[in-house]
């Protein structure tokens, strides 16, 4: 499915299922307001209220794994910065992007990133990862590194002492997880690298 | 207190409107788009701006920006913004456009009324309200490896400043960390000078403190 369709799936969720239910959810806490002399049915109005916020949590989440707002709204720097600071380990950006990429091209690349640096914590919790983001020649680079000690041993050999690729659970590393998750984007877009590099390119072409 | 909403959802604008008219609050004027707020915000002189994130005509994050517009025209105005998802770049940026004064709440907290009100009111009176789900979200992340005064806080310290950050008092941060007012003090205080917190009044501190620990200063 194409970046874009997921993106208009997300904001018909935000400004229908999920705004109708915040209406909801505050007619109930109104409700419940009234009802300080029952207290039976105040509680009865409370679960229902708790119901809905469940809903709407679902809702949520369901809407940040196919199309994170932050990334829709403010673009792939952006989307990648709240991605550091969400990070349970140190991350620093650096990007050299000037103007918003194609969905299909933000959307591949923010999830190549989300995935990296998922693993950084796993497996390194006590590294600190860089995210570099370069677009040149119509292509985006995209590189995560960590200073953590050692990797995986299918890939140790090629890397120089103390660097490491982030991707290393398979002797393919990072390229197959990277391919799948790029190819729910879209079929045009190629992630490719070498299969123990640190870089992964998202092309748009 | 004076208040004002930019909401471009007509239902969820006229479901707050009538809530905060039902607890005796008044809602002098209402906006659709970040155009809007900014015109109401300067003919009515509110105290507090309750914004949508997402609003017209971009329905990005038009609502963000226009309430830090307001507020660099006006810096004694509060914000409070509503959102259906949690942002920690939002966050930090709102809580770095001036000092205190600020709120971010999940939309679905407006159900749960009192404490709503009551974010309402401490964010009015220049204090901070934000989602447990953002604090939640940045203790998890801040917790592995952090730099500076907040590295050097112990596990319950830190617990109470996440508590503080969600604009708890002594006497709520106390019951939720099933501890004496008189625990909550000794951290408290432990955190303002391990933070090397100017001894000004302590609302003000415990804004600074709060700043601290989201990072906010550092974009």
């Amino acid at each position: 499915m194409q970046a874009a369709e997921l993106r208009r799936i997300e904001r018909d969720l935000h400004d229908g299922a999920q705004a109708r239910l915040v209406a909801l959810s505050m007619q109930l806490g109104r409700a419940e307001e009234r009802l300080e002399d029952q207290p039976e049915v105040a509680e009865l109005v409370r679960a229902a209220r708790g119901e809905a916020g469940a809903a709407i949590k679902e809702l949520r989440d369901l809407a940040r794994g196919i199309a994170p707002p932050v990334l829709a709204d403010r673009g792939l720097v952006a989307a990648v910065e709240s991605l550091g600071q969400r990070s349970a380990v140190p991350v620093t950006v650096e990007a050299k992007i000037e103007r918003r990429l194609p969905p299909v091209v933000e959307t591949a690349a923010y999830f190549v990133v989300a995935e990296a640096l998922t693993n950084v914590a796993k497996h390194a919790p006590s590294a600190s990862a860089r995210v570099v983001l370069t677009e040149r020649d119509d292509r985006l680079l995209v590189e995560v590194a960590d200073d953590g000690p050692g990797g995986a041993s299918a890939c140790r050999r090629r890397r120089p002492r103390g660097r490491r690729r982030l991707d290393r659970a398979s002797p393919g590393c990072a390229t197959a997880s990277r391919r799948s998750t790029a190819s729910c984007a879209s079929p045009r877009r190629r992630a490719s690298g070498p299969p123990c590099g640190r870089s992964c390119h998202v092309d748009d072409h | 207190m004076r208040v004002v909403i930019a909401e471009d959802n007509l239902l969820l604008r006229e479901g707050l409107v009538a809530l905060l008219r039902e607890r005796g609050i008044e809602v002098v004027a209402q906006a659709e788009d970040g155009e809007g707020l900014l015109r109401i915000a300067a003919g009515h002189k509110p105290d507090l701006a309750i914004v949508d994130v997402r609003l017209p005509p971009s329905f990005t994050d038009e609502g963000v920006r226009a309430a830090i517009e307001a507020r660099r025209r006006d810096p004694r105005l509060a914000i409070l913004i509503l959102s259906q998802y949690v942002e920690p770049v939002y966050t930090s940026e709102l809580l770095a456009s001036g000092d205190g004064g600020i709120g971010y709440l999940l939309k679905e907290r407006v159900g749960e009324v009192r404490t709503f009100v009551e974010a309402l009111e401490r964010v009015a009176d220049g204090g901070t309200a934000l989602d447990r789900e953002v604090v939640a979200e940045l203790v998890r992340a801040r917790h592995a490896g952090d730099s500076g005064g907040i590295a050097g806080l112990t596990p319950r310290e830190r617990e109470a400043l996440a508590l503080m950050a969600e604009g708890k008092t002594n006497a709520a941060i106390a019951r939720a960390m099933v501890v004496t007012p008189g625990a909550v003090e000794k951290h408290v205080s432990n955190i303002f000078s391990k933070l090397d917190l100017p001894a000004t009044d302590d609302d003000h501190r415990r804004v600074l403190a709060v700043l601290a620990f989201l990072g906010a200063g550092d974009g």
